[in-house]
């Protein structure tokens, strides 16, 4: 087959760029050790959150030294609890789950984003830095009221969260 | 003029029959772009809010209106309309039996009605009817059946054009066995082989699942099951929307620069690639869903990845032509040759601005087909403003440049106005590159798509690119001059709808630099590739699909309905197809654990 | 017009070799493929990893 030779060397920049591509993914994945979203969690009854023990009561609960888990409903139209009130400077793992419809869960201006799919349950870990407040938003159309779902995401002094006590259960 | 011109006949004056399906394909297509334009210009001042004229309730009828009826309807009726002229034209052979070729057309059209009422119902309070779903209906919302049973008539009036097509190139072939293949006729074949892989997972969805569920007759559905379904259909579907743009690029824009195709066979391995890699890639739409596992998605990407490649490839291949144009019409220099080419066409302009725009779409594109870095724009105002250089323009575009060039040969009347052409191709471009662009930006900030009002109580968007309010104008800009530029397309058209016929309007295309004698014979053959595509599609989904159904069940683990219409009462019906059910779960657990 | 391509092109055909060498094609492809390398490398390691709360399990 005739190929022009400047074809050839596009051709060959372009799997060049192609394998660049694939490998920027995978030092993400290796290097900063960015995870995904995927199928580490069992399936849940969604239609029955509030005999399951981890999501009848949305909270936060200290797991460890500096590490949390964080346990969100999320429904139409409100996400639970919120805000969600987690210690700076610590290792949080938010458990994500919808009581009945897809939705959405976007801590707005982060990376902190995944589909909420009923049934299952979204698990990422996250490390927080400085106290600061972020918005959340549910970024899949989930019914007439979409719009007006939020919540909010207050990392906050180690000290405060104490204070705090009774969000932290 | 010349007089050897004069003597050509046009695709109508050969063919008139299948012209007039060409017409009415593309008329509509074009009634659908008018709806669709409409509820755009809407959407866009809802959103931005410059004008809320609706409540913002109502805003998801918009969008789902919008969405279907310019990504299904404009854009599959232009395909079936071209496809009917390149392949009745490069066979040079009428269609087998026209009537069956308009009892395709009239399935599709029925089927599009069909969904559409139950679209614009949403509008109507006092009928118990909404499809307010959106283009991808996600269950658990459930929309009104006759939204379901429409999209199964219009994609059964699809199968049957493609089978129609394949049936008059099986004709064509037992009168010419040994010549190669017409290249548009390659490019309607391989497309419409990746048409009927595509479209049987969603018809699945649809007919096993959404469907009975609508209907009251099972339960509940697994979401995650009819979502991968769905993917697998709405990736592929992406490039059934490009493929009649590139065919326009590789077979007529070289013409109108006044070239000719740079290479026949690259033009084929392209569309072989396409039919390759364009399903086994649609879980890349899901690397934030939960219970898919993280291998899946890295696979899903690495085909992704390389369903770059035609397009990179289609990219040199188009501009070269293109080149070679110029330098047949006195072009010198690195890149002086630019100005030698027929920038006052619209049908020239307009496709080289929608290959524009589809470069840029491109980087977006990689950014969303990139696995980890998904976290940074999965379902933000970025996606939108990817598939509108892409779908919005790259196709769009191209398909409104190329009825300037073909309506002349379906029709016999000259295009009304050719300034208006070019003023309304170079005003789509304007007003896209202001509205995608500042969509992108405001993905980046974290604006959500699929919203009514984009501001939120308890926070602000940070402030970079301008700031949110800033590019809320600019969306706002551009979307009423992409309006103000199809309501100028379909004058123009309606206009050279009146004029008179004439004679002398043919324009032939011409053959490759690079002819179909230097593309290698394995590539006509079309059973290996579909063989091959089907072996990729069953690699890239088996162990997904299985899992999804080992997890959650054939319907799903215990997930409500969430009609988005008032349910009939089917519930006599309910739990009739209910012990079919675990069989089929067993079977998959099984093949899971054999796999493993 | 089409008459004169028709021309050129069976003027061009005569000549041995390559017919035509791309070279504008491949300057403004060049062009192209820088800006997707240095837009990518922009959007992923300033964009993406430099934002908060990046997911790691």
């Amino acid at each position: 087959m005739h190929i022009h030779a400047y074809e050839k060397l596009w051709l060959a920049l372009s799997i060049v760029l192609i394998l660049a591509l694939i490998g920027t993914v995978t030092y993400g994945a290796v290097g900063p050790g960015v995870a995904m979203v995927a199928d580490t969690q069992q399936t849940v009854d969604s239609g029955a959150l509030d005999e399951d023990e981890r999501f009848s009561e949305p909270r936060v609960e200290q797991v460890g030294e500096n590490e949390y888990e964080a346990y969100v409903v999320a429904y139409q139209f409100a996400f639970e609890p919120s805000p969600i009130v987690v210690p700076a400077n610590s290792t949080v793992t938010l458990h994500v789950t919808s009581r009945d419809v897809i939705h959405g869960f976007e801590v707005v201006g982060t990376n902190a984003n995944t589909m909420i799919v009923p049934g299952e349950v979204s698990e990422i870990t996250v490390e927080t830095d400085e106290p600061a407040e972020y918005g959340i938003v549910c970024n899949e159309y989930c019914g007439a009221g979409h719009h007006v779902m939020e919540g909010k995401l207050h990392v906050v002094s180690q000290s405060e969260f104490e204070n705090r006590g009774g969000d932290s259960a | 003029m010349s007089t050897a011109l004069e003597a050509e006949q046009t695709f109508v004056d050969k063919f008139p029959d299948e012209a007039r399906v060409v017409r009415a394909a593309f008329l509509s297509a074009f009634f659908a772009l008018f709806l669709g334009a409409i509820f755009g210009i809407i959407q866009t001042l809802h959103r931005t809010d410059v004008a809320r004229i609706i409540p913002s309730t109502d805003y998801y009828t918009v969008l789902t209106a919008h969405g279907v009826f310019m990504v299904i309807s404009f854009t599959i009726f232009f395909l079936v309309g071209l496809f009917t002229w390149a392949l009745t034209r490069s066979l040079d052979r009428p269609l087998i039996n026209i009537k069956i070729t308009w009892t395709w057309y009239g399935l599709m059209a029925v089927g599009m009605t069909l969904t559409g009422i139950s679209i614009l119902a949403g509008f109507v309070d006092s009928i118990d009817m909404s499809a307010d779903v959106l283009f991808t209906f996600y269950a658990p919302l459930q929309a009104h059946p006759l939204f379901y049973t429409g999209l199964v008539v219009f994609i059964v009036g699809t199968w049957i054009a493609g089978a129609d097509w394949f049936r008059t190139f099986l004709a064509w072939r037992s009168d010419h066995p040994d010549q190669r293949i017409p290249l548009q006729t390659f490019m309607v074949l391989t497309t419409m082989t990746m048409w009927y892989i595509a479209t049987s997972a969603v018809a699945a969805s649809v007919l096993l699942f959404l469907l009975p569920w609508s209907l009251g007759l099972i339960d509940q559905v697994n979401p995650t099951l009819t979502r991968t379904l769905f993917w697998f259909f709405g990736h592929p579907v992406v490039y059934f929307w490009l493929m009649p743009a590139y065919m326009l690029w590789y077979t007529v824009l070289p013409k109108i620069a006044g070239g000719r195709l740079f290479s026949d066979p690259l033009a084929r391995v392209v569309f072989v690639l396409f039919l390759l890699l364009s399903t086994p890639v649609g879980i890349h739409h899901q690397y934030l869903d939960p219970g898919i596992a993280e291998g899946f998605k890295f696979i899903s990407m690495t085909n992704t990845m390389f369903l770059l490649l035609p397009s990179l490839l289609t990219a040199f291949t188009v501009v070269a032509s293109v080149e070679y144009g110029a330098r047949q019409n006195g072009g010198t220099g690195l890149l002086g040759w630019l100005t030698n080419l027929p920038w006052r066409k619209p049908e020239f302009t307009g496709m080289m601005l929608a290959g524009l725009m589809f470069a840029a779409g491109g980087f977006s594109g990689m950014v969303n087909a990139g696995m980890n870095i998904n976290y940074l724009i999965h379902n933000t105002l970025w996606v939108p403003g990817h598939f509108h250089l892409t779908v919005g323009t790259a196709v769009a575009l191209t398909m409104m440049a190329g009825t300037y060039w073909i309506w002349p040969q379906i029709s016999n009347k000259p295009i009304f106005s050719s300034q208006i052409g070019l003023f309304q191709v170079v005003l789509w471009f304007i007003g896209m590159a202001l509205m995608s662009n500042a969509m992108h930006a405001q993905g980046l900030l974290g604006v959500p798509r699929r919203t009514a009002e984009p501001e939120y109580s308890g926070f602000d968007y940070p402030t970079m690119f301008g700031g949110f309010e800033e590019l809320n104008v600019q969306i706002a800009i551009g979307g009423t001059l992409l309006f103000v530029s199809t309501i100028l397309f379909l004058g123009n058209l309606a206009l050279t709808m009146g004029n008179p016929r004439v004679s002398g309007l043919a324009e032939p295309l011409p053959s490759p630099v690079s002819g179909s004698e230097d593309a290698p014979q394995v590539l006509d053959n079309l059973r290996l590739w579909v063989s091959i595509a089907v072996v990729l599609v069953v690699l890239a989904y088996a162990l997904p699909i299985a899992a999804i159904i080992q997890r959650g069940g054939l319907l799903g683990p215990g997930v409500g309905t969430y009609p988005v219409w008032v349910a009939p009462v089917f519930d006599a019906l309910a739990d009739a197809a209910t012990p079919l059910v675990g069989a089929v779960t067993d079977a998959s657990a099984s093949l899971v654990e054999v796999v493993r | 017009m089409g008459q004169n391509e028709t021309a050129h092109a069976g003027a061009e055909d005569v000549g041995g070799g390559e017919e035509f060498d791309p070279i504008g094609t491949l300057t403004l492809i060049g062009i192209y493929f820088a800006i997707l390398v240095l837009a990518w490398v922009y959007i992923y390691y300033v964009e993406f990893l430099g934002r908060d709360l990046v997911v790691v399990g």
